[in-house]
């Protein structure tokens, strides 16, 4: 029983690691990455993520043959 | 493991794990899809997200380079480049869906994806003839 429980606090505290992040980043970094993912520079990510497909042949394809 | 978008591995690099997303398995980013993050890194255009990426940290910087794998793997595109090839061959489109399907289908028939602009829709498409499940993040 004992080390069950032990195993369920490690899976646990991983768990809980993971969701906190990498524990590199400063909170202006994070703050960055907020940014770009969910908040006000969304919109740009996406665009840039969209020119890279329409720009990049191998990413995005193209005709084989040409 | 599963195998998820920028979105989501910029938000869980950077603590801000999305609702939903189970926390009980590894997550898996696709090379080309890493590879579109490390461009604006070492490559920075004139945008603002470029800009923006050249005020992280070098740790912060360091951490979308090599992420922790316990946070987040970066699958090898070798064994998936054959389906990969065939995906593409099926459905058209190039490296980055066909690589990114190649590896739903070698990962539970799972993908997750942080926003559904990202999905597009030829992946959206293919997916469904592929039995592939599409969730997006909240």
């Amino acid at each position: 029983m004992e080390a069950m429980s032990t195993r369920e606090d490690l899976l646990e505290e991983r768990r809980r690691r993971r969701r906190a992040g990498d524990p590199r980043l400063s909170e202006a970094d994070r703050e960055i990455l907020r940014r770009i993912t969910t908040g006000d520079l969304a919109e740009d990510f996406q665009k840039a993520l969209d020119a890279d497909v329409a720009d990049d042949p191998l990413l995005g394809g193209h005709d084989a043959d040409t | 493991m599963i195998v998820i978008d920028e979105y989501l591995a910029m938000r869980v690099v950077g603590g801000d794990w999305p609702a939903g997303l189970p926390d009980s398995e590894e997550l898996a980013l696709p090379a080309s899809r890493h590879w579109r993050i490390l461009q604006r890194i070492h490559a920075p255009g004139s945008g603002q997200i470029s800009q923006v990426l050249a005020a992280l940290t070098p740790a912060g910087r360091d951490s979308l380079r090599h992420p922790h794998p316990e946070l987040l793997q970066i699958l090898d595109p070798r064994p998936l480049l054959d389906d990969a090839a065939a995906i593409a061959a099926r459905y058209g489109g190039g490296l980055l869906v066909a690589e990114t399907l190649a590896a739903g289908l070698a990962n539970g028939r799972l993908l997750w994806f942080g926003v559904g602009r990202n999905v597009g829709g030829l992946l959206e498409d293919a997916a469904g003839d592929l039995a592939v499940t599409v969730h997006v993040a909240t």
